[in-house]
């Protein structure tokens, strides 16, 4: 039982982790400063 | 102290200096794709990987790869160590691995931590050991370099984000770089007498006509890269402390050597990468003032003694035969040099193995090794893991720089902007974040305490020793804190893992945004990175964001412990 518990709890952190790159990029995206600015 | 312990240190220091150019430069023809004498391999590799070796990858696409590649592997892991009863090479008969330790072993060694809550010898079988355990001391360390050597992509070129093959690096990492170097000194070990073979367990009787029972197994080949690789764990319990693991004054100087070694020759791979290798030599300055104030602290600490033993009439000075000194925990074939010194150079890096048992040490001695891990493991570091936490750090260097002359600060020629400095930020507070939560959170909990050997300010260190070492990918241990526990193996492996991809995704990160930037020319407003001031505010910088997070929670470890011992009271 504990074994699906723990097989969940990884895909969840890197389901999370997943997320956090695409908050990175968005977060990159917000600060680029002027020369990223078309 | 002596002067011997100090030749040998010396001698360490020389040949780590040497080894640098000639390890870096041919790590600089291993990831831009020059060195092929493996070629069939590398390709055959590709082929049946689907992978295409021409793939310059976006960012995004890099870190997911690694993300990927960590979770499949760490789930394989999981399952194998579960199964282990009903799989081949278990001669043993070693049962299933309980989940939680099972979850925590395999958190551990993908993120080439390395944090054993069990004895090897008795816990895993030999498919375990060989095709689990040791296939992640080549991967995880092999994740670490390329993941450096895209932040030095990044840092080189303008290609709009792209940073590099994360599986080209992985393979070429592990096939030109770890290989050979762990296949050639695995025999170097084994002809200084380290086992390597599928022999059975042999019954001895002891001097004292007791009966023992002497674990066999493949050691030599998973010492070698468990060194090499910065990973850390050990074939047996008592880690290179273990006179099959580590019989020779030799065998003890090689390993202490390879744990070191690729990081600091990737500083300077760094230097050639990005065309500037006094900037390389700038931040191998700055990581050696730190290795050598880290030694020099412990070797007086520990060859000191506890000067309670003094008081009592324990002769404490090293003379003739006598070690003096502190010599609880260490072996006596290795002496307080050669102790603190891998004690230092382990923790330096993210290595994590052991000769002698830190728990032992005296409050300052035992203060080092936790100091180097809550520095971020940059001095040479982890390997990959280690550069690029130097490299954040000289990023928050500069940015600090700039604010105080009131210019946008450069970094090799790209400009430092908000969103590199919240990539930094979130690096930096990511890790103290983990260690100092956790730690307070099982100083509070019933289930934390449970585990502790120790009262007092003792047993608080080893609750922050432990969440250090795992959060900082360390694996080494105090050797005071039962880890093997539902709360502890859960809290731990999550840790582990928080502080290899939580802080490893905005590093990336970071590469991405200096590969859009375009490279600025220096200028007189430029920060120059390449002169003694830098490793001066480097240096500074380092000790000041180590200092402040961690110093409240020191003081009530390893600094009380420290003044109570000179009041007579030990823990």
């Amino acid at each position: 039982m504990l074994d699906l518990v723990y097989i969940l709890v990884t895909l969840a952190f890197f389901g999370l982790m997943l997320a956090y790159v695409v908050g990175c990029e968005r977060l990159g995206r917000d600060g680029s400063g002027e020369e990223q600015r078309p | 102290m002596t002067l011997n312990g100090w030749l040998q240190i010396l001698v360490y220091a020389a040949l780590l200096l040497a080894v640098t150019v000639p390890l870096g430069a041919y790590m600089v023809r291993v990831y831009d794709g020059r060195m092929r004498w493996l070629a069939p391999v590398e390709t055959a590799i590709y082929r049946v990987c689907g992978i295409d070796p021409a793939e310059d990858q976006h960012w995004t696409r890099y870190a997911g790869g690694l993300l990927l590649f960590s979770a499949v592997s760490m789930l394989v892991t999981y399952v194998v160590l579960r199964l282990q009863g009903h799989l081949p090479l278990n001669p043993f008969h070693r049962v299933a691995v309980t989940d939680h330790q099972a979850f925590e072993t395999a958190a551990s060694f993908t993120t080439n931590t390395n944090w054993q809550s069990y004895p090897g010898e008795s816990v895993m079988s030999y498919l375990s050991q060989m095709t689990q355990l040791a296939f992640h001391n080549f991967t995880s360390a092999a994740s670490g370099m390329a993941a450096a050597v895209a932040l030095a992509r990044g840092i080189a070129r303008r290609s709009g984000g792209r940073i590099g093959n994360f599986w080209t690096d992985l393979v070429r990492g592990t096939l030109y770089i770890l290989l050979p170097l762990s296949f050639v000194l695995a025999l170097l070990l084994v002809q200084q007498g380290v086992i390597q073979n599928f022999a059975h367990y042999v019954v001895a009787t002891t001097v004292e006509g007791a009966k023992q029972v002497l674990a066999m197994g493949p050691v030599a080949s998973q010492i070698a890269i468990k060194q090499l690789g910065t990973n850390g764990g050990g074939f047996f319990n008592a880690n290179s402390a273990h006179p099959f693991e580590n019989p020779t004054a030799i065998t003890n100087f090689l390993e202490m050597f390879a744990l070191l070694m690729i990081p600091a020759a990737l500083v300077y791979t760094f230097g050639r990468m990005v065309n500037n290798r006094r900037h390389a030599w700038a931040l191998w300055a700055a990581m050696f003032v730190m290795f050598a104030g880290g030694v020099a602290t412990a070797y007086w600490a520990e060859a000191r003694g506890n000067p309670i033993q003094a008081a009592r009439g324990v002769d404490v000075v090293a003379h003739g035969g006598n070690p003096g000194g502190n010599m609880e925990g260490k072996e006596v074939r290795f002496g307080i040099a050669n102790s603190v010194l891998w004690a230092t150079a382990t923790t330096d890096a993210s290595n994590g193995s052991v000769n002698s048992m830190h728990d032992s040490f005296t409050p300052l001695g035992g203060m080092v090794p936790l100091v180097n891990i809550q520095l971020g493991e940059l001095i040479f570091g982890g390997v990959g893991s280690g550069l690029y936490g130097m490299i954040m750090m000289a990023v928050l260097t500069v940015f600090i720089a700039g604010l105080m002359v009131g210019r946008t600060p450069e970094y090799l020629g790209k400009k430092v902007q908000s969103r590199e400095v919240r990539m930094v930020m979130l690096y930096v507070l990511i890790f103290p974040a983990v260690i100092l939560l956790f730690s307070a959170v099982s100083a509070l909990l019933p289930a934390g305490l449970k585990g502790l050997n120790n009262a007092g300010p003792h047993g608080l260190s080893e609750i922050l020793y432990a969440f250090t070492s795992t959060t900082g990918n360390n694996g080494s241990a105090f050797a005071g804190l039962t880890g093997s526990t539902y709360y502890y193996n859960t809290l731990l492996g999550l840790a582990t893992l928080l502080g290899r991809f939580a802080m490893m995704v905005p590093m990336l990160a970071l590469a991405g945004f200096f590969a859009e930037r375009k490279t600025v020319p220096a200028s007189a407003g430029t920060f120059p990175v390449t002169t003694p001031l830098f490793v001066v505010l480097l240096v500074g910088v380092i000790l000041i964001v180590g200092a402040l997070t961690f110093f409240p929670a020191l003081s009530l470890g390893p600094i009380v412990e420290h003044l109570l011992m000179g009041a007579g009271r030990l823990f």
